[in-house]
């Protein structure tokens, strides 16, 4: 039997930080930053019936995070009534976001083909991207169901991105950054993300410079939009256990401290 | 009662966890088994909706023989195996970083460069009068942090000075983003305890 180290009982503290504050299931309140307040705000102004991309731009390792946010994302658009066209730029995200919108539509009764279409998976995400902006037919001449473009009755007056209010990237990686420098800088359209919490500081240069208009990150940003959209989800139910976690890795940085300089001192005196 | 994919995926989910006492060959398994799925996954779907869709399909039932070319081009990366064929793989390569740099230079040029520099340049008095800090904040900490990077002068008097304001800023953008990097791996774990609890063990609802 291997011996119990002092990272055992650093994990075994979080674990068992985490797994009591869940079993409690008590949600607590929190504010709603201003770039969530913004990608509601804009959602929520589109007229009923506009045609959103939400690309699903992520890998599956990161859905415990990404989950909650696309839910939410998808909840209110769906709620509102706009019709939803789900692409993926990584194959791994392709069947998550299938099912995805599959789950979210079937909630509020939304019909395939009509309101929402899945287009699936296509290789090379730049060339995915450019080839959208000049015809999504000709890019996805079927939809992820075999489907021929024709037969979507939802794609009948869609084009291109001059018909498409917004591209909704839900990403844990770089792929949002080639919607803004293709998508956006070269067609126009106005790029939105839903992001793992780990990619907000690259990210947040190109939301002050106004090349994406706005960005929903991690648990917390899936927590404010459940608020927004008064839905208690994953984000919601998770923010007591974060709040926790974080607590408990302040505690061990600063315990950590406190040993080191104790022991330095204690050297010194020697 | 719980589905057998639930199932599947709470063992897995502890197998993994099972790496923070120690590496194990249930962990090796568990990490193997999700190495290969994916692999798999992207295959079949790089298969169906690439070879398939934009290659097999049009060019036997659509009769669109130019596809030939970039089909040739794609099987000519394959002469890197041999050593004898792996000169004409640099034909594809030169293809794709010819068009490659020929799109993205430009857009990158607009994207990444003069758009931050719009965007880094800002009046630093606001219209009241007063002075934009954060505009002053924003110049200040892109001056400092570029005179870090200039190394053909050492970093002694006032560009020393700068270039230590500079390691400042760059401590903090790295503090930040090492802070959000925390809480998006709790956002992991959290995410597959809930699921844990919830949908595996049936411990909350």
């Amino acid at each position: 039997m291997r011996k119990i180290e002092t990272r055992h009982w650093t994990f075994l503290g979080l674990f068992v930080c985490i797994g009591l504050v869940m079993l409690i299931n008590v949600t607590v309140d929190h504010p709603v930053s201003a770039q969530t307040q913004k990608m509601y705000d804009f959602i929520d102004s589109l007229p009923s019936g506009s045609v959103l991309i939400v690309s699903f731009d992520h890998e599956a390792s990161s859905l415990p995070e990404i989950r909650p946010i696309a839910l939410a994302i998808l909840r209110h658009a769906f709620s509102r009534g706009h019709r939803l066209i789900g692409v993926a730029l990584l194959s791994e995200g392709t069947a998550i976001g299938y099912r995805l919108m599959r789950k979210t539509a079937a909630e509020y009764g939304r019909k395939y083909g009509r309101d929402y279409v899945y287009l699936g998976f296509k290789p090379q995400y730049i060339a995915a991207i450019l080839s959208m902006g000049e015809s999504i037919p000709r890019t996805f001449p079927q939809d992820y169901l075999g489907r021929s473009y024709e037969n979507l009755e939802l794609l009948n007056g869609v084009r291109n991105y001059d018909d498409v209010a917004a591209v909704i990237s839900i990403t844990d990686g770089s792929l949002t950054t080639h919607w803004m420098e293709y998508g956006s800088a070269r067609y126009g359209i106005r790029i939105l993300s839903g992001m793992t919490a780990a990619m907000v500081t690259t990210f947040d240069p190109y939301v002050d410079s106004g090349q994406m208009y706005c960005l929903v990150a991690g648990l917390r940003g899936a927590a404010e939009y459940e608020r927004l959209i008064n839905y208690k989800g994953g984000g919601t139910r998770g923010m007591l256990a974060q709040t926790t976690a974080h607590l408990y890795v302040i505690l061990l940085v600063v315990l950590g401290n406190v040993i080191y300089f104790k022991s330095r001192r204690k050297r010194t005196t020697r | 009662m719980t589905d057998p994919g639930t199932i599947i995926a709470g063992l897995l989910t502890l197998a993994i966890f099972s790496f923070l006492y120690r590496d194990n060959p249930i962990y090796k398994m568990a990490e193997s088994l999700l190495i290969g799925v994916s692999i798999g996954y992207t295959l079949v779907i790089v298969w169906s909706s690439t070879l398939m869709d934009l290659l097999f399909k049009p060019f036997f039932c659509n009769e669109q023989y130019g596809l030939a070319l970039p089909f040739i081009l794609g099987l000519l990366m394959f002469g890197r195996f041999l050593p004898r064929t792996s000169s004409f793989s640099r034909i594809p390569i030169a293809v794709m970083i010819g068009s490659g740099a020929g799109v993205a230079i430009p857009v990158m040029l607009e994207a990444r460069t003069l758009k931050q520099i719009s965007a880094t340049v800002t009046p630093l008095i606001t219209e009241s009068g007063f002075p934009d800090l954060s505009a002053i904040v924003v110049i200040v900490g892109v001056l400092t942090t570029l005179s870090y990077f200039y190394f053909s002068r050492e970093h002694k008097g006032s560009l020393g000075i700068s270039a230590k304001v500079g390691t400042y800023f760059l401590m903090i953008f790295f503090g930040a983003t090492f802070g959000y990097t925390v809480m998006s791996r709790m956002s992991t774990f959290i995410g597959r305890m809930e699921f844990l609890l919830t949908e595996f063990l049936h411990l909350t609802g």
